[in-house]
């Protein structure tokens, strides 16, 4: 499970998208990205959400985030990313 | 009391010690004595004669032969000895040959004595203060008049005037070795040391003082009448101010004034050497009067240190102000204002353009007259390449050059050009620097430094800086040229990117407005278009490309050009953009992603019909000239990332008055969590004035949304509008 915090745009994008690619994510069975506290997502942290989601695919793990700010959850729906990803209500349902 | 009187003239005539005894115990033979000892003890207590007189010179010799080889002992019973320890003088009417040889020292000393007939003795200390420093003894041989109280008392006023006079002697002797000393380490001293009377005459210099003052020797500065030395210099304070005579440290002393050590910056005028100096001085007063007699001064001269120093401070100001900008035409304009006055009167500075011309881009004098008259030469305007000195020599060489003692009239007979040495001439040069300018690898102009009116002249010491100085404008004028040019190309791909200008559309009024965030050097990001695509039909696109550089642009390009393909083909709203995902899922790996909030707009004969397809993009805003606003569209999947995507049609329609506005989530979102705009306040800003021109009410959003971004935003601000008239 990566929690993240704060703000996912051009600039800290990139440090998601080397966890991603990081041995443990990559060895995990089930990927949670909790964004309960990221406040504010942009369309370059969305891509890097959806790259994570395409990566955990190719490996066969089971992927699934968890809801943000209102601004993130507002994005995910004006895109309509949130038809295409598992949204869970906390990291917790997944794992019982 | 004649012998006292002669014996005070001896005894003041001369502070040798030796010659003073000698002629002091000669005044006593023979009138007072037939024999006169003067002993004097030295400081390991052994006793030595200093003088012997006799009426007999033979007897004289034989005694000092004697005494030389017998030394009398300090704690012997020898009258002489008793006196010298106890101060008090004893007087041997009738001395025994048993009386003699009690105190003789040896056999050949009892019967020398008791040969020549020792008979009566008279020994007085000599005595200053508490101090005893020898004994006077006189004698008397064979039959004469034995010494009596009286003598003894004679005996001891000689003795006591005898001891004043050594005592002074021996003070004066350790005064002038003392002095001897000081003046040997004074004209040995590296520093510059110099003595000046109350009337301001140098009574003393050392070698480096005359080295320092610009003088062979020490003597022609003390033999220079008062006041003729200080005008050979200007003398400044730290900060460029010229400072009085008055001012020194040394002047003060005289009025009385506590005298600090003072930083002065000393030039010469004749040559224009500059010169840092601490001057340190002290007062030599008069022991009694408190008056102060001379004033020492002491030249420190911390000249290399301070240079260093300066050039330092110089650089991190030069390199501060080469940073602050990458506008370097003027970055160097600014650059040579800081080298005049500082370094040199004048400073130009000559940039070789990509067309092999040499380009004088900045010249500065703290004369504005001089300065405009300067740059109203054409001379120095664009010297040819090819001339053979000066700022283009150095530009073809890389070498800099440097002129010193500038005679204009010598020059005038070299191969130096004929307007050059009338330009220098002209403006009084005594010193020209010329440094190349050096980038990556090749010389990309040169700076100029002058001196002329200023009495300081610019000399060897100077090149070193100058040349730093070159290094470092060379780097930041290549990396500004650099940068220029990567953000020329941005501008270029960014103006390819977006409509160059927006048709103009029959019954409405169209503006867009683009605001990039951050580094111009970054293209791509939002995108919007304007373009007919069939009778009367128009289409309206605004959209978000993520991320910025090349790829980002790359994809911009084709979102652009192929949903104009798509409007030309005869494509519906949802068709056009299902054709760019399908088109961007092509693209290499690497999840391109895009939104596009797209409207069609037909024009009817009161109104126009709206079709908005939405994808990933946020619905426009339609703004009714009562201020009611509405969000046509249905949310649509964001294109380029996941399959398959659902995008819907909604119809609108629009009536004269009413503003259409499309726009990228950089405006609601500019600004960091909790400080942003908002769609709530996008949309507050909109409804507030409906009827607002377009020109501002654009203006107004974008002013509201750097505002809430305090002046950097983090995405760009795209807005499109359209009001039916």
């Amino acid at each position: 499970m990566l929690s993240l915090r704060g703000e996912l745009d051009l600039a800290s994008a990139p440090l998601l998208q080397g966890e991603i690619e990081g041995s443990e994510v990559a060895g995990a069975a089930i990927v949670v990205l909790d964004l309960q506290d990221l406040e504010f997502i942009d369309s370059t942290g969305l891509r890097v959400l959806l790259t994570a989601h395409e990566r955990s695919r190719e490996r066969g793990q089971e992927f699934a985030i968890t809801p943000g700010s209102q601004q993130v959850q507002r994005l995910l729906s004006i895109t309509r990313v949130d038809e295409h990803l598992r949204v869970i209500a906390s990291p917790d349902e997944l794992l019982v | 009391m004649a012998l006292l009187v002669e014996a005070g003239a001896v005894l003041a005539t001369s502070l040798d010690l030796t010659t003073t005894m000698g002629q002091v115990a000669r005044l006593t033979v023979p009138q007072l004595a037939d024999l006169c000892v003067i002993d004097l003890r030295n400081e390991d207590g052994s006793i030595r004669d200093v003088a012997v007189a006799a009426a007999e010179q033979r007897t004289a010799e034989e005694l000092e032969a004697l005494r030389a080889s017998h030394p009398l002992d300090p704690a012997g019973e020898h009258p002489v000895a008793l006196v010298i320890r106890d101060g008090t003088p004893v007087l041997l009417p009738a001395m025994t040959d048993a009386l003699l040889s009690s105190f003789a020292q040896g056999s050949e000393h009892a019967r020398f004595m008791i040969e020549h007939n020792y008979s009566s003795a008279a020994v007085a200390p000599l005595s200053v203060g508490e101090r005893t420093l020898g004994a006077l003894s006189v004698l008397r041989l064979g039959d004469g008049e034995p010494y009596d109280g009286e003598d003894l008392e004679l005996v001891s006023e000689l003795a006591r005037r005898a001891a004043l006079a050594i005592d002074n002697a021996r003070l004066y002797s350790e005064v002038r070795g003392v002095e001897e000393r000081l003046a040997a380490v004074l004209v040995n001293l590296a520093e510059a040391i110099t003595v000046v009377d109350e009337h301001g005459q140098m009574v003393f210099a050392n070698q480096a003082a005359a080295d320092l003052l610009g003088t062979p020797t020490p003597d022609e500065l003390t033999s220079a009448p008062a006041g003729t030395v200080w005008p050979r210099f200007l003398v400044l304070d730290e900060d460029g101010r010229e400072l009085d005579l008055d001012a020194m440290p040394g002047r003060r002393l005289f009025r009385g004034e506590r005298a600090e050590p003072l930083l002065v910056r000393n030039i010469v005028r004749a040559t224009g050497e500059e010169r840092w100096l601490i001057v340190r001085s002290s007062a030599v007063t008069d022991p009694e009067t408190e008056r102060v007699l001379y004033a020492v001064n002491v030249f420190e001269n911390i000249t290399e240190v301070k240079r260093a120093q300066l050039a330092e401070s110089f650089m991190a100001e030069a390199s501060r102000l080469l940073a602050s900008s990458m506008d370097y035409a003027e970055t160097l304009k600014r650059v040579a204002q800081l080298a005049v006055p500082q370094l040199a009167d004048w400073c130009a500075v000559h940039l070789l353009s990509d067309r092999g011309e040499i380009e004088r881009v900045a010249v500065h004098h703290t004369d504005p007259a001089w300065r405009a008259e300067a740059e109203r030469r054409s001379l120095t305007q664009r010297p040819p390449l090819d001339k053979r000195n000066g700022v283009p020599e150095v530009i073809r060489t890389g070498r800099a050059r440097i002129f010193t003692d500038i005679d204009p009239d010598a020059l005038a007979r070299s191969a130096a050009d004929p307007q050059d040495v009338e330009l220098l001439k002209e403006i009084g040069a005594t010193a020209v620097i010329i440094v190349p300018m050096l980038g990556a690898g090749r010389t990309i102009g040169a700076i100029t430094l002058i001196s002329s009116e200023s009495v300081r002249r610019l000399s060897r010491a100077d090149l070193a800086l100058a040349e730093r100085l070159g290094r470092r404008a060379g780097t930041a004028v290549e990396s500004a040229r650099i940068y220029t040019e990567r953000t020329r190309i941005a501008h270029t791909l960014q103006r390819a990117l977006l409509p160059e200008s927006l048709p103009e559309i029959p019954g409405m009024e169209i503006l867009a407005l683009y605001s990039p965030a951050g580094e111009l050097n970054d293209v791509g990001g939002d995108f919007y278009d304007v373009f007919e695509y069939g009778d009367d039909r128009w289409m309206l696109l605004i959209g978000d490309v993520c991320g910025k550089g090349a790829r980002a642009a790359g994809v911009t390009a084709l979102a652009r050009h192929t949903l104009r393909a798509a409007a030309m083909g005869g494509q519906s709203p949802a068709g056009m953009l299902d054709m760019l995902h399908r088109a961007l899922r092509r693209q290499p790996p690497g999840a391109d992603l895009c939104t596009v909030c797209l409207v069609t707009i037909e024009r009817t004969a009161e109104q126009a019909l709206l079709t908005v397809a939405l994808a990933g993009h946020q619905p426009p805003l339609l703004i009714g000239e009562d201020g009611r606003a509405s969000q046509p569209g249905q949310p649509g999947t964001v294109l380029g990332v996941v399959d398959p995507i659902d995008i819907r049609e909604t119809e609108a329609s629009m009536s004269p008055g009413e503003t259409l506005l499309l726009y990228t989530d950089g405006v609601p979102e500019a600004g960091r969590s909790g400080a942003q705009l908002g769609e709530a306040g996008l949309l507050e800003l909109c409804v507030q004035a409906p009827g607002l021109p377009l020109a501002e009410l654009l203006g107004r959003i974008e002013r509201a949304a750097l505002e809430s971004a305090a002046g950097r935003l983090r995405d760009d601000i795209a807005l499109l509008a359209l009001r039916l008239t």
